[in-house]
């Protein structure tokens, strides 16, 4: 098992529009205008700007619910989470397994990791193909 | 008009134990820590991997306290720039603290910090090639 690329950071924020905007404006990226939703039923809406190979992820809660809003409550905005390409998520997620680490069913080519198996880095892994 | 970033050079994890880190990092996701260094004038322990163009940081301090439950963050990112210093000038016109380029610890390069106004997250921008190597 082996982890290729960085697939994104996830960023928490509290106004998504106001982000986008400043990212744009200020640092001159871009939003991809084929990816991000809003998201009722995970509780958030976000978006992607690609930089370079990588994407940044902007992340705003919707609901009081859930793991984004609660690092929202917590620690207000920044980075939230690490997303891993990985070639076969279901060979990752097995080994991770035997390696004794905490790991969430693949769905739809994601697995979250726990971050009780990172020393509490939220990590995500992902198959892109 | 933007900072000129060509891509994300390195993402921080802040850790109390750099190595231990790395060493889970590399145990259980395939990552290769390529080097390892003591930062100049601070003594933080510093890993590095690399996956693709984008480098992976590991950064502890001087000392591990023994006994003390090893804790990690994803902290913050750096971007590539093409000119480090009309990123800061262009930075600084739009009002945001931004300390002057210094050198960084990748040899030749220069690196600034962005300490505000950006979603919470602890931002810099980085030139490689830009100190000229000695003898050149």
């Amino acid at each position: 098992m082996k982890a290729t690329r960085i697939d994104h950071v996830g960023i928490v924020v509290k106004d998504i529009d106001s982000a986008l905007a400043t990212y744009t404006r200020n640092f001159g990226f871009a939003t991809d205008a084929k990816r991000g939703a809003d998201l009722p039923a995970l509780g958030i809406k976000n978006a992607f700007m690609p930089v370079g190979e990588s994407d940044l992820e902007f992340i705003q809660p919707t609901s009081p619910e859930g793991p984004v809003a609660q690092f929202a409550a917590e620690r207000g905005e920044g980075t939230f989470m690490l997303s891993l390409e990985v070639d076969d998520i279901d060979a990752a997620v097995e080994h991770l397994r035997a390696a004794g680490a905490r790991v969430g069913n693949p769905n739809n080519g994601v697995a979250f990791v726990s971050m009780k198996s990172t020393h509490g880095v939220n990590l995500q892994l992902v198959q892109r193909r | 008009m933007g900072v000129g970033a060509t891509h994300i050079d390195h993402i921080v994890i802040s850790t109390n134990d750099s190595g231990t880190v790395a060493q889970t990092f590399a145990d259980n996701l395939g990552i290769e820590i390529k080097r390892k260094m003591i930062r100049p004038g601070t003594s933080a322990q510093l890993a590095f991997a690399k996956l693709q163009e984008v480098v992976l940081e590991f950064a502890g301090p001087p000392q591990v306290q023994p006994g003390e439950e090893v804790k990690a963050k994803l902290w913050g990112m750096v971007l590539a720039v093409e000119d480090v210093d009309a990123a800061v000038a262009h930075l600084r016109e739009l009002g945001y603290a931004v300390s002057d380029p210094r050198p960084a610890v990748q040899p030749g390069a220069r690196i600034a910090s962005v300490k505000d106004g950006t979603s919470g997250v602890p931002f810099g921008v980085i030139q490689y090639n830009a100190i000229p190597a000695e003898g050149s």
